[in-house]
């Protein structure tokens, strides 16, 4: 039976951290079983240099270092692997405890486990250490439905240029974008990339759900700085309509629209049945206030009214 | 199975260390620990006595159990706390920022948690780096929030104002609340005595709430996977299908759905299923030019006459 690929990684990362000296490739070859049964150059290579990268991504320092006869050799110095001291109180235990449940998504879910098991490993108290410790009722839960979003996270932090179809949201056709991923960022549940457009030259807001196929990276990273504040929200606030700079005036029927009486500036009963409202005006509210159908009517400005009643002639129209 | 196996190795590098420190170690206490199945700690354990510790080969893991309590004998160098990769500070500190920035958290809790970030910014060092390239930010109504929170924790009936967007509607019930969880939005889900049946409600529609003297007794449920997504229509659900222009395309985004056939001119014609169809008479209407309701009829019709009730509106004004 083939050895398992856990049992391959281990050993080469207890190996790799073992020693004093550089292995060489030859070396590791020779003491390690799944090596020594690998079939043939080329597939004890490949093997090898995946295994590398794999130990790198789960946080192994490895050195590569050249020795007197001029060949490679490897090593993972205790120094630069050791986790520095870290004291966590059972408080802070149980709120990291709490943090770590929240990915919904399976590489960040497995990270974040992980971090707690090396955590736990050197120390951290356990959930069972204290047991006056009522945690919040709270379940957060931070959505990944995006297939975009790996390949997105990764890029962004290896800072490797990525090239995708984009639909924009009232766009018939996807088109190609070419972009330096900067970070993502999630908000009201969905997630958004900030970056670099390159063709547009322009610092560019995406909503992940709207990439259409696969995201490709490009090779080598890119060096132009990121900057310190990338303003994702302010910018997916505008498009949806709540950087409003003027207001409306409406009437609505007693006892409907409560989200609109939730936001409005000032309600003036009309004893009539009806309210009069002040409420922002900003992108977006035409489509709002149709939804609410007969027991709204725009007072003013007249393009909004406008806008409405254009919507309302399209519905009844069929 | 490769991520397995990634998972595998990273939990069994930080469990020689664990094991270390506590030799004669209970089983299902280190699998509580590590957050797994005492079967997958076994499984674990069959593997580390082959890994070796050095490259000579010939000095193998000494870890031996008898299924009941674990027992280590090594040297002591063999397994030092490894520093955290950039995944996994990335993973724990953008949770435990964003988890840090619900209004409705207590304020111990929040206390702890930007604690612990701090001592793990420090002791991740380069590796927290990356965790600036992601951030989340939960909504949630604080007020709200902390007088469900207090619900659950004393086990308090609460009474609700609760706004219904699909009847435009805010309607009085009294909930049993079961747990608060936050998927973007937060929501509560409760037992609800109005329609004796278990309730999802999103605390941004809560627009009056009270904690009542009664103890809440909701009956003993079964707690949701919420990773299917929290609308999870049923297949005896009636069918709506709606047809949308370019312009309607994020109708898609919005709606689960069960198919989004692409149509000739860049819409798309999505069939989606929900308990109550004439709730979707808000969407009939705001889609305007950009979209109409194929199926059912009744629900087309329903908006055609609420467009021209209001329409009459503005012919006198």
């Amino acid at each position: 039976m083939a050895i398992a690929k856990s049992e391959r990684l281990m050993n080469l990362a207890l190996c790799l951290l073992g020693t004093r000296r550089p292995l060489s490739k030859r070396e590791l070859r020779g003491s390690i079983e799944a090596y020594l049964e690998a079939s043939g150059d080329d597939a004890f290579n490949r093997m090898f240099e995946r295994d590398k990268d794999d130990l790198r991504e789960l946080g192994l320092v490895i050195e590569t270092v050249e020795n007197l006869e001029g060949e490679t050799g490897y090593l993972a110095r205790r120094d630069s692997n050791r986790l520095p001291p870290i004291t966590l109180d059972a408080e802070e235990a149980a709120a990291l405890g709490l943090a770590a449940k929240v990915w919904q998504q399976a590489r960040l879910a497995g990270a974040a486990s992980g971090a707690l098991q090396k955590l736990r490993a050197a120390g951290m108290p356990e959930a069972g250490d204290s047991y006056d410790i009522q945690p919040s009722a709270l379940e957060p839960r931070i959505p990944v439905h995006e297939a975009a979003f790996e390949p997105l996270m990764l890029a962004c932090r290896d800072r490797r240029p990525v090239v995708f179809d984009y639909r924009k949201g009232n766009a018939a056709r996807p088109e190609t974008r070419q972009v330096e991923p900067w970070t993502l960022e999630c908000w009201r549940g969905h997630w958004y990339l900030a970056g670099w457009d390159r063709d547009r030259g322009a610092e560019r807001v995406f909503r992940l759900s709207r990439i259409t196929g696969k995201v490709r990276s490009r090779a080598g990273a890119f060096t132009a700085p990121v900057p310190d504040v990338v303003t994702v929200r302010e910018t997916v606030e505008s498009w949806a309509g709540e950087t409003a700079t003027r207001s409306a005036r409406i009437r609505l029927r007693a006892g409907c629209g409560y989200p609109l009486r939730a936001r409005a500036q000032a309600v003036t009963e009309g004893g009539d049945g009806w309210d009069e409202l002040e409420i922002p005006y900003g992108h977006g509210l035409d489509a709002w206030l149709v939804e609410f159908g007969p027991d709204v009517v725009v007072l003013e400005p007249a393009d909004l009214r406008a806008d409405v009643v254009e919507r309302l002639r399209a519905v009844a129209k069929g | 199975m490769a991520a397995n196996a990634i998972d595998q190795t990273r939990r069994m590098l930080s469990l020689v260390t664990y094991l270390r420190e506590r030799p004669g170690a209970h089983v299902a206490d280190v699998a509580r620990a590590f957050g797994i199945t005492e079967d997958e700690l076994i499984s674990d354990l069959d593997v580390l006595p082959m890994c070796g510790t050095s490259f000579r080969g010939g000095d193998l893991l000494d870890i031996d159990t008898d299924g009941d309590r674990i027992w280590w004998h090594n040297p002591d160098d063999v397994a030092e706390p490894l520093r955290l990769a950039a995944d996994e500070a990335t993973a724990l500190l953008v949770a435990a920022r964003a988890v840090a920035t619900l209004p409705g958290l207590r304020e111990s809790d929040r206390d702890a948690l930007l604690r612990a970030t701090a001592k793990l910014e420090a002791a991740a060092g380069e590796a927290a780096g990356a965790s600036a390239r992601l951030s989340v930010t939960f909504e949630s109504e604080g007020g709200v929030f902390a007088e469900v929170d207090r619900a659950i924790s004393e086990r308090r009936r609460l009474w609700v104002r609760y706004y219904s967007p699909a009847r435009d509607e805010l309607t009085e019930r009294e909930v049993d609340p079961i747990r608060l969880f936050a998927v973007g939005h937060t929501y509560m889900e409760a037992w609800c005595r109005l329609s004796e049946a278990r309730r999802t409600f999103r605390l941004d529609r809560v627009a009056e709430i009270r904690i009542l003297d009664e103890h809440a007794a909701p009956p003993e449920l079964e707690l949701r996977d919420l990773s299917a997504g929290l609308v999870q229509p049923s297949a005896d659900d009636p069918e709506v299908v709606v047809e949308v222009g370019p312009g309607g395309r994020w109708v898609a985004e919005y709606y689960p759905h069960d198919r989004a056939e692409e149509l000739p001119d860049g819409g798309l014609r999505i069939t989606l299923r929900t308990p109550d169809p004439a709730s979707l008479r808000r969407l009939a209407l705001r889609l305007g030019s950009d979209g109409r309701i194929v199926a059912p009829p009744e629900l087309a019709d329903s908006a055609r006459t609420a467009a021209a009730a209001a329409l009459a509106a503005y012919e006198g004004v």
